[in-house]
């Protein structure tokens, strides 16, 4: 026998399970929206926090455009022995916990570290420097665009880029005008990934980076840094994380809806 | 086995009547808790358990309602705001005095001079955590006595690289060989840790005593147990294991 009707014990639990995951974010709102929000946004503690995360997310950002798409291309479109596991391999740091993927960055690029000799012989110190905190967004959040690209590449019309250098044009050009704009989606739907779990970064960047006012720390550490004193700064840059979160939601839901008319 | 048997066990076991005692601790007390902790329990047959932090996260997390039987904190700062609302009794059951440290392979940091040395990477703990507070006294006593010039503080806190959270963080930073300096309590130097530095003498005159204050946390369901506790902590035992790990009588 059906019964008609709502599945009433289901709607109690689901509305319940919803509740729960939204309830904090509410709160979180609320919370550091309320009081004194413009006047704690505006103190040194926020703004530097803010500026050193805007900063190290650039620059992540950048590196893992630059470096990332060759990267993505040739596992995309190139056969080489070992290709299968490298692939495999490179989205280790995705399900690694950032910790230990903060002590590995330690272990190797840190004083005591495995590149020790070259660095030191290259003038270059990383500990607690900003360069610091951009190699632990690197490493944590880079794999995010890997994936994407790669998805992305795979899905260009190999014709099209066959018939551009049939009618003459360079593999540059092909690559400039056909492969670029066909993957430009998906690649930039992995941006804005890699560019959110940069932002969120937390424990790499505090075990290699430190933590320090207006260099190293990053909005994360400083929510964490202000629970310990007063919780105002950490209730302002939570509720700016909220906000960011839903943006970043929303233009990853624009971007594929985009995708898949493109697709269809 | 009869049942008699394993009733008579039960009996017998030192768990008839045990507590299970949860003990919030300043991160400096790690070792010397962890210890007295398992002395304690063969004594009286009660389960410790310990949380340690910086004092100020565990203050946070008593003040917004976290259960704990006993709270050792490394200063008043961190435990007299506390008093009557969330812990119940303050004593001092111990002291520590500072020291600065460099990774032993490293001749950049050989006195308290060499901190506002160029390029020097100072790891200190933040100024809301006890030995922060007490490391930003020190240098002041530093300052006042003019001994190093006279913004000698304000040249060091310069070459600060990273504000950590706990002083088990601080010295790690050393011991990993990733800050050239770092200034911790005396009892922080564990024989694991004198494997990887080397202390820098610190004078006297400028040097801060830390006193630890405890107490038991309002509301806790084994008060019982955890007035125990305090006062094995304060007894000749626990003494004597604090003692051997490197910290002052009260």
């Amino acid at each position: 026998m059906r019964r008609a009707g709502l599945p009433w014990a289901g709607v109690l639990l689901g509305g319940l399970f919803a509740a729960f995951l939204l309830l904090p974010t509410l709160v979180l709102l609320s919370r550091g929206l309320g009081a004194d929000f413009w006047g704690t946004l505006r103190s040194p503690a926020v703004l530097d926090a803010l500026r050193v995360s805007l900063w190290t997310t650039g620059m992540t950002l950048l590196v893992t455009v630059v470096t990332g798409t060759p990267l993505a291309y040739l596992l995309a479109r190139r056969e080489f022995p070992g290709r299968a596991l490298l692939d495999a391999l490179l989205d280790l740091p995705v399900v690694l916990p950032p910790v230990v993927a903060g002590l590995g960055l330690l272990l190797t690029f840190g004083r005591g570290g495995l590149l020790v000799p070259g660095l030191e012989l290259a003038g270059v110190s990383l500990a607690f420097s900003p360069a610091a905190v951009v190699l632990a967004q690197l490493f944590t959040a880079a794999p995010f665009y890997l994936r994407a690209a790669k998805a992305g590449f795979a899905a260009v019309d190999r014709d099209a880029e066959a018939a551009a250098l049939t009618d003459g044009a360079g593999r540059w050009a092909a690559f400039r005008f056909i492969t670029w704009p066909l993957a430009f989606p998906f690649l930039l739907e992995g941006l804005v990934l890699t560019w959110a779990r940069a932002l969120g970064e937390f424990g790499a960047t505090i075990l290699f980076a430190g933590s320090l006012q207006g260099r190293t720390r990053t909005v994360t550490l400083a929510i964490y840094g202000a629970l310990d004193s007063e919780l105002g700064p950490a209730l302002v840059l939570s509720a700016v994380m909220v906000v960011v979160a839903f943006s970043v939601l929303l233009a990853v839901r624009m971007l594929a809806a985009r995708r898949d008319r493109l697709d269809g | 086995m009869t049942r008699m048997t394993l009733l008579a066990l039960l009996l017998l076991s030192p768990s008839a009547g045990a507590a299970s005692l949860t003990v919030f601790a300043a991160a400096s007390l790690t070792d010397a808790f962890t210890e007295i902790g398992r002395a304690f329990d063969a004594r009286t047959g009660h389960r410790t358990t310990f949380q340690f932090a910086g004092s100020q996260v565990l203050r946070a997390q008593l003040e917004s309602g976290a259960r704990a039987d006993v709270f050792a904190s490394a200063n008043d700062a961190q435990f007299t705001p506390l008093l009557g609302r969330v812990v119940t009794s303050r004593e001092v059951f111990a002291r520590n005095r500072l020291t600065v440290i460099a990774p032993a392979g490293s001749a950049k940091v050989r006195s308290l001079r060499d901190l506002t040395g160029p390029g020097v990477r100072l790891v200190l703990a933040a100024p809301s955590v006890p030995v922060g507070e007490y490391t930003r006294r020190m240098l002041a006593a530093v300052d006042r006595s003019g001994t190093y010039g006279k913004d000698f503080a304000a040249r060091a806190l310069r070459n600060v690289v990273s504000e950590e959270g706990n002083v088990r963080q601080v010295a790690l930073k050393v011991g990993l060989g990733e800050a050239d300096a770092a200034v911790v309590y005396a009892s922080d130097v564990t024989p694991t840790l004198k494997k990887t530095v080397r202390v820098v003498p610190l004078p006297t005159r400028f040097n801060q005593t830390a006193a630890y204050p405890l107490g038991v946390v309002r509301g806790s369901v084994s008060a019982d147990a955890a007035r125990a506790f305090v006062a094995f902590v304060k007894g000749r035992e626990g003494q004597a294991i604090l003692r051997r790990w490197g910290f002052l009588s009260p």
